[in-house]
């Protein structure tokens, strides 16, 4: 009995020790955090972002979110989001607190299925009111102010159908637009309404299948192909300090851009770059690509891009160098059905707005991101020395980090600790920065041990000469004794 | 010794060598299995000695079987194919004979490499062009050779040992192709089966 009583107590202890601990661990999170390094392989990574909370307007007075397209947040951290469904863009607070909704009385500024929104610093709230096709603009009272209608102008062509879906408004006053199926770049349209032309269009590159399959078709099957088209762009963001970043569709390389007041591509210059997956689900027998929807830009130039295809957020340096990823499609928390916009606090949080679950999720930076992001603020700003510290520490907590490798490697360089350099980019991968590495290093070494090298140099040439000299004189010696008479190599003559 | 004999016969007097080896069983497979095991030897040895500025591959990443694979099918496949193409041609090559002469075609390779690999060491992206010089320089001489045994085993002229060249290396990717295909037709037949077996015993 006694015995059966303690079991009972251990198995009754067990069990409320198992329940007494939560099932999920703080920092446990719906998605495995991982890298890509230079192998292409996925080594895994600490997670830098993880799901904090949601925000689906339930308990506010506007009511419950209904398909959610784009977030903007204002100079003071304040929210605009747009909702296709609800045709309306409602602004709220940090904490959730709504101050205030924009086109949802009758009138001038009933907006339908609105998809973008751009406030300026003096609070004037630009609307891509879509289904209108225009560009309706909002006092900070809320008072519909006026608006920008179809732009007139015989570059767009005849068959031009205007359907606004994203915009930004420069410092000037210009409004830079992204037209659906608009294929020929971002829409500049003034601030009195007219258009001002195309801005930064993508271009169709060369391609080996398209151009043999040109050669060989007939004319009637050249008319059944479908023509070529510039791949479109899907979003526009510009950053505090008026570079606009713009995300593509369709396309496998170069998806994110940053362009010059020019339109110049100054993200990847003329060189190609693989943003997003390199692995993709397969569908059909065919790999899907990357499909970027948005992209936002923080205060020391971190890019965090959002990938519709894989629901995955990406984030870059200001050099394009992978520092996390994060999200997936999924049902848990932390992962989305249909995200459709992304967008960051001052503080660094991010959100991520979900067309499909209508809601806007939240996610807050680990220490681990916090560490990569002090680290990587001074190593984008080529103060080199500085970072050293911060990415030893990374290097510490993620050992499979190969960017903290290369950056310290860079470090070492400008030290001119060659040697050591080499090993950094040896576990960086990193072939280019060895090379150049091992090139001062070789200098450095020829000059401290000259006199050594030539001692050895010209000992080689000595012993290589004598060597030669003793062969020969061996030949020599052969030759004279097949002249005598006949040999072996003679009579194999004989044969031929 | 008479291995090394070999060697520099092939190496300074190709003409001369590759004839000779046709008469009085002087044609040791031996001495070609020999070479082709130290082509694979050189090979792997290359992969791992090779400086970090021109191969970022791990020991861990290197396979002998993946190397010798690269040695011993393009030399069985190059032997077959251009026995049959001379064969059609009026060749006079035995298969034996051109097997164990197409051998020696990896002795430059096996000669450039390794010295190179060690010298890779200490030489930068800077160099390259020296690089490139060495590494045709040893391709170009292992074509001529192949062009001599070509040329001394079938007894061509020039021109006709160029075309049955061309021709034999496209005999090499033709084996190629259809040993891929047969591949893939066996694979998918055996699919079949296997999935008729998985029907059949289903439904019964």
């Amino acid at each position: 009995m006694n015995a059966l009583r303690k079991l009972s107590f251990s198995v009754m202890l067990i069990l409320c020790l198992t329940f007494a601990v939560p099932p999920a661990a703080f920092g446990d999170s719906s998605y495995r955090g991982y890298i890509y390094n230079n192998l292409e392989d996925t080594p895994l990574s600490i997670n830098g972002y993880l799901y904090l909370d949601s925000f689906d307007g339930l308990t506010t007075s506007a009511g419950a979110l209904n398909g959610p397209e784009d977030i903007f947040v204002a100079e003071d951290d304040t929210l605009y989001i747009v909702e296709s469904g609800n045709h309306r863009v409602i602004h709220i607070d940090r904490n959730n607190q709504v101050l205030g909704v924009f086109g949802d009385a009758e009138g001038d500024g009933k907006l339908n299925g609105p998809k973008g929104v751009y406030v300026t610093a003096d609070g004037d709230v630009y609307v891509a009111d879509t289904l209108n096709r225009r560009i309706a603009v909002f006092a900070k009272d809320r008072k519909f102010k006026k608006q920008f209608g179809v732009p007139d102008s015989p570059l767009l062509g005849k068959d031009f159908v205007y359907a606004p879906s994203k915009l930004i408004v420069d410092k000037r006053g210009y409004l830079f637009v992204v037209s659906d199926g608009a294929i020929g770049g971002l829409m500049q349209i003034k601030p009195d309404g007219t258009f001002a032309g195309f801005f930064g269009a993508n271009h169709v590159g060369f391609d080996w299948t398209r151009t043999i399959v040109k050669l060989i078709a007939t004319k009637e099957q050249k008319e059944q192909m479908a023509s070529v088209r510039p791949p479109e762009f899907s979003n526009v963001y510009q950053d505090s300090s008026g570079f606009i970043y713009t995300t593509t569709l369709g396309i496998e390389m170069n998806q994110i851009k940053r362009l010059s007041a020019v339109g110049v591509d100054t993200l990847n210059g003329k060189s190609e770059n693989w943003y997003g997956d390199w692995y993709m689900p397969s569908k059909n027998d065919q790999f899907l690509i990357s499909a970027f929807v948005d992209a936002t830009v923080g205060k020391t130039g971190l890019i965090t891009a959002l990938d519709q295809t894989t629901g995955r957020l990406f984030q870059y340096d200001k050099l394009g160098n992978l520092l996390f990823i994060f999200g997936g499609i999924g049902q848990q928390d932390g992962l989305f059905k249909t995200p459709t916009s992304v967008a960051q606090t001052s503080d660094g949080m991010i959100y991520v707005a979900d067309r499909t679950r209508n809601r806007i999720d939240r996610f807050y930076t680990t220490p681990f991101a916090d560490l990569v992001h002090e680290a990587s603020a001074l190593y984008v700003d080529g103060r080199y020395n500085d970072s050293l510290g911060p990415w030893n520490e990374v290097l510490r907590m993620n050992s499979n980090y190969d960017l903290a490798y290369y950056a310290i490697g860079k470090a070492q360089f400008r030290q001119q600790k060659y040697k050591e350099a080499m090993e950094s980019f040896k576990m960086a991968h990193a072939q280019g920065a060895y090379s150049d590495a091992l090139f001062e290093y070789r200098r450095v070494y020829v000059k401290e041990h000259f006199g050594e090298l030539m001692t050895a140099l010209i000992s080689l040439f000595v012993i290589i000469r004598l060597f030669i000299a003793a062969v020969r004189r061996k030949w020599f010696a052969r030759l004279a004794s097949l002249r005598k008479g006949p040999g072996k190599e003679l009579e194999r003559n004989e044969h031929a | 010794m008479n291995m090394l004999r070999s060697i520099r016969g092939s190496l300074l007097h190709p003409l001369d060598f590759f004839y000779d080896i046709q008469f009085d069983n002087r044609a040791r497979l031996r001495n070609a299995v020999i070479i082709v095991a130290i082509a694979i030897f050189s090979k792997t040895l290359v992969s791992l000695l090779t400086g970090f500025s021109f191969n970022d591959k791990g020991a861990y990443q290197i396979s002998v079987f993946n190397e010798a694979l690269w040695i011993v099918l393009p030399w069985l496949t190059w032997s077959v194919s251009n026995w049959a193409v001379g064969a059609i041609v009026d060749g006079e090559g035995k298969f034996k004979h051109i097997l164990i002469s197409s051998a020696y075609v990896f002795i430059p390779y096996i000669l450039f490499n390794i010295p190179f690999s060690i010298i890779s060491n200490v030489l930068t992206h800077k160099e390259l062009p020296f690089i490139f010089l060495l590494d045709y320089g040893s391709t170009a001489w292992m074509l001529f050779i192949l062009l001599v045994t070509v040329k001394v085993l079938h007894d061509f002229e020039l021109g006709k040992t160029i075309w049955v060249t061309l021709l034999s290396l496209f005999g090499v990717l033709l084996i190629w192709f259809v040993c891929i295909m047969i591949f893939g037709l066996v694979n998918q037949s055996v699919q079949f089966l296997v999935d008729l077996y998985k029907e059949i015993s289903y439904r019964s």
